[in-house]
């Protein structure tokens, strides 16, 4: 049953990376638009996956946390 | 020793005899081509055929040696095991990182016994590049954070030091000290005292609570929540990000037995190298956010 319930806890991946996804098609297109603004892009980018991506770290500690004895 | 491994071996010292004898004929060949690039191209099938077959043949001789994979298996620990010095009981990994503290020590002592006398005007080579460093670091955070004090970009510096050496230390097959939540956590303790002492500093006390009540006091509670939860969060992702890269190699190595020759090597090249460099980057990025956060 812990098992299972790990599994379950990884469910937030899922949605962190189809939105980390969206974040950067978003950052590609601003840098298509405006190559010349690609550095400051780059650092927002780089922040906000780091904010997203913390979804998923949470999930994979938790599902850790309940898999590990 | 089975037919199967004698096939396997048989096959892989024929294959790379023909790959060698290949690679021969077409260097021969390509002796008096006018273009070296040309002649490379054409060389390049033949010695990724030698890579290969090399490779498979080391493998197979290291599965005959060590047995072989027994399959996924995977011992984890969340905390690392303790081992008992005189009366204190330390962990592990706090051994491995105060291990890398002092080898970084000892390089910035011998870079301020040999190299820093030898400094002149004009920037030359070493110089050049511990300047370009330098500047880097404080424009960085000088962009990030505002200007607040020389000790910043400095803690910064050597944090993002810290945290590389220590996932380098897992080449040398130690478990990386960040990937023990305790490291991390006081690490981003460090942070989250950093965030309030420049905060007090820059608005006195009662400008930091003012600050943290600032749309209405009703939201005060909200404020203090995520204000504490931002070293918690810290924390974790650096602890998750780098168990995970250790339990992907552990598995990796585990899982593929003799075939993991030159297998892990290559995926070091992402998951003790190139991730490290990011979770720095994140790490003191978000540091220095939180920081500005504070104090504006």
């Amino acid at each position: 049953m812990t098992a299972f319930a790990a599994a379950l806890a990884l469910l937030p991946a899922m949605g962190a990376g189809i939105l980390m996804g969206f974040a950067t098609s978003k950052a590609v297109d601003a840098t298509a638009r405006q190559p010349e603004a690609s550095g400051k892009i780059n650092s927002i980018l780089l922040l906000g996956l780091a904010l997203t991506e913390s979804t998923a770290i949470y999930s994979f500690v938790i599902a850790l946390i309940l898999a590990v004895k | 020793m089975n037919t199967v491994t004698i096939v396997k071996l048989a096959v892989a010292a024929v294959a790379f005899a023909a790959f060698l004898a290949l690679w021969c004929k077409k260097r021969h060949d390509t002796l008096d081509e006018p273009d070296p690039k040309k002649a490379k191209k054409k060389r390049r099938l033949p010695f990724f055929g030698m890579v290969i077959s090399a490779w498979f043949f080391v493998a197979c001789v290291v599965n005959l040696v060590t047995g072989g994979s027994s399959g996924i298996h995977l011992e984890l620990e969340m905390l690392s095991p303790r081992v008992q010095l005189g009366p204190v009981s330390v962990a592990r990994t706090t051994l491995t990182g105060y291990c890398v503290l002092a080898v970084i020590a000892i390089l910035c002592v011998l870079f301020r016994i040999f190299a820093v006398p030898k400094f002149k005007d004009e920037p030359r080579g070493l110089q050049n590049a511990m300047e370009a460093a330098v500047e880097f670091v404080d424009k960085f955070v000088h962009d990030n954070a505002g200007d607040l004090s020389p000790a910043l970009p400095a803690y910064m510096f050597s944090v993002a030091t810290l945290l590389i050496g220590c996932a380098m230390s897992e080449l040398l097959g130690q478990r990386p000290p960040t990937s023990d939540v305790e490291y991390t956590f006081s690490l981003a303790l460090c942070t989250f005292f950093l965030i309030n002492w420049y905060g007090v500093r820059k608005k006195g006390l009662f400008g930091r609570i003012k600050s943290l009540a600032s749309p209405s006091p009703m939201i005060m509670p909200m404020r203090i929540l995520s204000d504490c939860a931002a070293p918690v969060s810290l924390a974790c992702r650096l602890f998750g990000n780098m168990l995970g890269g250790m339990i992907v190699m552990d598995l990796l190595k585990n899982s593929l037995g003799g075939y993991a020759v030159g297998v892990t090597t290559l995926a070091g090249l992402y998951f003790n190298l190139f991730h490290p460099l990011i979770q720095t980057y994140i790490f003191i990025i978000l540091s220095l956010t939180f920081i500005r956060e504070a104090t504006e």
